[in-house]
C-alpha cells in the first residue's frame, strides 16, 4: 500500500511523527514535491476563496499526489496537552475535499492529545483497523513516530535546515524497500548537528542577527515566501522559531494575562518574546498570511512588546503574489534601518560608511 | 574637491512617476525632473536623459548614479548606476539632508504610501502599505479624472470647503459609491472633494501610520504633497504642522543622488559605472521568455542593448540573472570588497 502525504502545512513539525509510523507499519509513504508554480496554481481554484494561504497551498499538493492508493489527511486536533491547533487544522480533511482527485480515498484519524496519550493510541488502534492493522502493531508503530518526531524536535534546537531533517527521514524510508533495518536516522542528525552549530561559531560575529518568526508553514516553506529565508541567510545570522528550547519558550509566556490557545501561536510568541529581549538579536522579521485568525492577535501582541524594548521590528503578510519587488523592497529597507541603527547605537561611529555596502545584493 | 562641472545623477523610477535629479557638486540641485513613467519606464528614462542632455552644458560631467524606486533595477543596468537602494532608505536620507532634525516622513507617492520615523539621523521604524492601493495617488488621480478636474485643482479646491463631507476611506471602491451618493445628495464638490481628502488621510494614519510615534518636524514629500487639501487634512488630523519641502516630488531621486555622492565621497578612486548621456539616443530592447527548466515557469526578462544582453532578471534559481551582462557581478563583488573592508 502507498499513502500519499502533501507537503504543506502539518507537514512541517509533525511529518517525522507520521514517517515513523507508517515505516513501522511497512506502509509506503509518498509525498508530494516541494511548491512550485502549478501546485500553487492547482491549489488556488480547488480551495475555498475565504481560507488562508497556507490550506491553498496543502489543497495543491493533494493534487500533485500521483499514484497513490489513498491520501492521509490527518485532523490534528491538538499536539500538546491544553492547547488546540489552530481551527482551520480542525476541519481538515472535510474542507478539502472539494481538492481531491475523484477516485482516490482519503485516510484520516483524529490525533487529540488534549485527551491523553491512551486517547491517542486508542484513536490511532481504530485507524489501525482500517489499515488491517492490529493494536500490537500499532502500539510499536506509535512509539517509534514519537521517537522520530522527538529526535527530530530535539536536533532543531541546535541544527538548521528543517529539509535536511527530512531528507534524511526520507533517505530512511527509501531504505525500508531494500531492508528493514532500523533507520539511523537520529545517529547522522547528531553528526550534521555539531558540525554546523561549530561552523555559526566561526562565522563573523559581525553580521546582523536578525529573527524570523512565524508559522513552519510559512518561514519554511520556500517558495510562497519567496524564498524570504534563503535571501535573510545570505545577508544574516538567523534565528527561527524551532531553535528556542521549549523551556525558554514556556518562560516567555508568564507575563501574558491569559493563555494562548493554540500551540503554534505560544511557541510564536514564546520565542518571539525571548528574542524582544535578547541583546544579540537585532531584528525581528514577523512573517504572516492574508487570513490568519491567531496571527492576527500574536502578531499585535509581539508588536507591542518590541514597542517597549525599542526592537525593530516589521510584519512582512504574504499572499499568492509571486512579484518579489515588494519583498525585497521592505527587507532591503528593514536591514539598512537594522544596520544604521546597530551603528548608530554605540560601536564604532561610521555613519555613512555602511549606508549602502550592501546595496543591489538582494 | 569635484569640479563645477561634475554632478550626481539620481533616479527615482516609480509607478507614477520617473524622477531625475541633477546634483551639484555643493549639494543644491541643479535641474529636477518630474515625467510621468506611463507603463514604459525604460522608454522615460530615455527621454529623461535626452532632456537632461539638451540642458546640461557639454562641459559638464556625471560623476555618481544612484537609482531607488521599484523598477530602480531596470534603470541601474539602463544607466550603469553606482548604488541602487530601496525607496525608504532613499527618501530618509534626502529629507534628513534637507533637514537634519526632521523625525517623521510621510510619503505618499502613486502606488504606494509610506511612513518613516528617523531618530537622530537614523531610521528607527518605518511601514509601507499593503497590496491595497486605496491611500495612494493613484486613486486621487483616478476620483478627478472621474470628476473631470485637473489634478493640480484639486486641491485648492478642497480648500475653498465650508462643512467637508463624511467619505468611507477604508477601501477606494467604497470610497467612491460613497462619494458618488454624496454627489447625487447635492453636496458642493469642494465639500466632496475636502472630505475625500479627510477619508485618505485618516486611511493612512490608521493603516500605515498606526501604532507610530509621530513627532515633530514632519516632512511631507511625494507626489500627493503637491495637493494642498491632503497637507490641510494631515495638519488637522495630527494636530501639528506639515513641511513640504522644495523638492517634495523627487526627494527618492535627490536621495539617490546623495548616496551616490555618499559614495564617490569613500572610494574616489573608482571611477562610475554611468553609460554617458547619449545612452538617450541608442536603443533598447525589453523581451520575456518563460523558462521550461523546472515545474515553476519563471518569467524571466532580457534587457538587450543593441543586440548584446545586458542583464536578465526574474527567475527563482539564478540559472538567468548569474549568467547575464559583466555590470550585475561587478556590482556584487563590489560590495563583497566593503564588507570586508567594513
Amino acid at each position: 500500500m502507498k499513502i500519499g502525504f502533501p507537503r504543506a502545512l502539518f507537514y512541517f513539525d509533525y511529518f517525522p511523527f507520521w514517517a515513523g509510523f507508517f515505516h513501522r507499519l511497512n506502509i509506503e509513504v509518498v509525498t508530494s514535491p516541494a511548491t512550485h508554480r502549478q501546485i500553487m496554481e492547482q491549489g488556488l481554484k480547488k480551495a475555498s476563496d475565504e481560507t488562508c494561504l497556507p490550506l491553498k497551498l496543502l489543497a495543491g499538493h493533494i493534487q500533485a499526489l500521483k499514484d497513490v492508493d489513498a491520501i492521509f489527511l490527518p485532523r490534528m486536533v491538538s499536539v500538546e496537552p491544553d492547547t488546540y491547533t489552530c481551527p482551520k487544522f480542525l476541519g481538515i480533511p472535510e474542507s478539502l475535499f472539494p481538492a481531491v482527485p475523484s477516485g482516490i480515498p482519503v485516510l484520516t484519524v483524529v490525533l487529540n492529545w488534549r485527551k491523553g496519550k491512551r486517547q491517542v493510541l486508542k484513536d490511532l488502534q481504530v485507524f489501525g483497523r482500517q489499515l488491517g492493522k492490529n493494536k500490537a502493531e500499532i502500539r510499536k508503530a506509535f512509539t517509534l513516530g514519537q521517537e522520530w518526531q522527538k529526535r527530530y524536535q530535539d536536533s532543531m534546537g541546535a541544527g538548521w535546515d528543517f529539509e535536511e531533517s527530512i531528507r534524511e527521514i526520507e533517505r530512511a524510508q527509501k531504505g525500508l524497500k531494500d531492508s528493514a533495518s532500523p533507520p539511523e536516522c537520529g545517529r547522522g542528525q547528531g553528526a550534521r548537528t555539531s558540525t554546523s552549530a561549530v561552523s555559526l561559531k566561526e562565522q563573523n560575529t559581525d553580521r546582523l542577527r536578525i529573527a524570523l518568526v512565524g508559522h513552519s508553514y510559512l518561514t519554511q516553506e520556500s517558495y510562497a515566501n519567496l524564498n524570504l529565508l534563503g535571501r535573510l541567510r545570505e545577508k544574516t545570522e538567523v534565528q527561527l522559531v524551532q531553535h528556542v528550547s521549549q523551556e525558554d519558550v514556556e518562560s516567555h509566556l508568564l507575563g501574558l494575562r491569559k493563555k494562548l490557545f493554540w500551540n503554534h501561536a505560544k511557541q510564536i510568541f514564546g520565542s518571539g518574546n525571548k528574542f524582544v529581549r535578547d541583546h544579540e538579536i537585532d531584528g525581528i522579521i514577523y512573517l504572516s498570511c492574508f487570513g490568519c485568525g491567531t496571527d492576527s492577535m500574536v502578531q499585535e501582541l509581539l508588536a507591542w512588546k518590541a514597542r517597549e524594548q525599542h526592537k525593530p521590528y516589521m510584519v512582512v503578510t504574504l499572499d499568492e503574489h509571486s512579484g518579489e519587488a515588494g519583498l525585497v523592497t521592505r527587507l532591503e529597507a528593514f536591514l539598512d534601518m537594522v544596520e544604521r541603527r546597530r551603528v548608530h547605537e554605540g560601536y564604532v561611529s561610521t555613519y555613512g560608511e555602511r549606508l549602502d555596502r550592501d546595496s543591489n545584493t538582494l | 574637491m569635484l569640479g563645477e562641472d561634475k554632478y550626481f545623477l539620481g533616479v527615482d523610477v516609480g509607478s507614477v512617476s520617473t524622477n531625475i535629479v541633477l546634483l551639484r557638486s555643493d549639494n543644491t540641485v541643479e535641474e529636477a525632473l518630474y515625467l510621468r513613467t506611463q507603463g514604459r519606464p525604460m522608454q522615460t528614462i530615455q527621454e529623461g536623459i535626452k532632456l537632461l542632455r539638451t540642458k546640461m552644458r557639454d562641459s559638464a560631467e556625471i560623476v555618481g548614479v544612484g537609482t531607488t524606486g521599484s523598477a530602480r533595477q531596470l534603470a541601474a543596468t539602463l544607466l550603469g548606476a553606482d548604488v541602487v537602494k530601496n525607496e525608504i532608505t532613499a527618501h530618509a536620507v534626502a529629507a534628513s539632508r534637507v533637514n537634519p532634525q526632521v523625525q517623521t516622513i510621510l510619503e505618499i507617492g502613486g502606488q504606494d504610501s509610506k511612513i518613516i520615523i528617523i531618530r537622530d539621523g537614523v531610521v528607527s521604524d518605518f511601514a509601507m502599505n499593503t497590496v491595497c492601493a486605496a491611500g495612494t495617488g493613484s486613486f486621487l488621480d483616478q476620483q478627478a479624472a472621474r470628476l473631470s478636474i485637473p489634478i493640480e485643482e484639486f486641491g485648492s479646491l478642497a480648500l475653498q470647503a465650508k462643512h467637508p463631507v463624511q467619505i468611507a476611506g477604508r477601501c477606494s471602491v467604497f470610497a467612491e459609491s460613497d462619494m458618488i451618493h454624496k454627489q447625487q445628495l447635492g453636496h458642493p464638490l469642494p465639500d466632496i472633494l475636502a472630505g475625500l481628502c479627510q477619508a485618505m488621510v485618516r486611511n493612512y494614519l490608521n493603516n500605515v501610520g498606526k501604532n507610530k510615534d509621530i513627532r515633530g518636524p514632519i516632512f511631507f514629500q511625494g507626489g500627493v504633497a503637491a495637493n494642498p487639501g491632503i497637507c490641510k487634512a494631515f495638519e488637522n488630523e495630527l494636530g501639528q504642522s506639515i513641511i513640504v519641502p522644495e523638492h517634495y516630488d523627487v526627494m527618492g531621486a535627490l536621495g539617490a543622488a546623495y548616496l551616490a555622492q555618499e559614495k564617490a565621497g569613500r572610494r574616489p578612486e573608482t571611477r562610475t559605472g554611468f553609460r554617458g548621456l547619449h545612452l538617450g539616443e541608442t536603443q533598447f530592447q525589453a523581451k520575456s521568455f518563460e523558462c521550461s527548466g523546472c515545474a515553476n515557469r519563471c518569467e524571466v526578462v532580457e534587457i538587450m542593448q543593441e543586440g548584446i544582453s545586458l542583464a536578465r532578471w526574474g527567475d527563482r534559481c539564478g540559472k538567468w540573472s548569474t549568467t547575464a551582462g559583466a555590470r550585475t557581478d561587478a556590482g556584487l563583488t563590489e560590495s563583497e570588497e566593503e564588507k570586508q573592508r567594513a
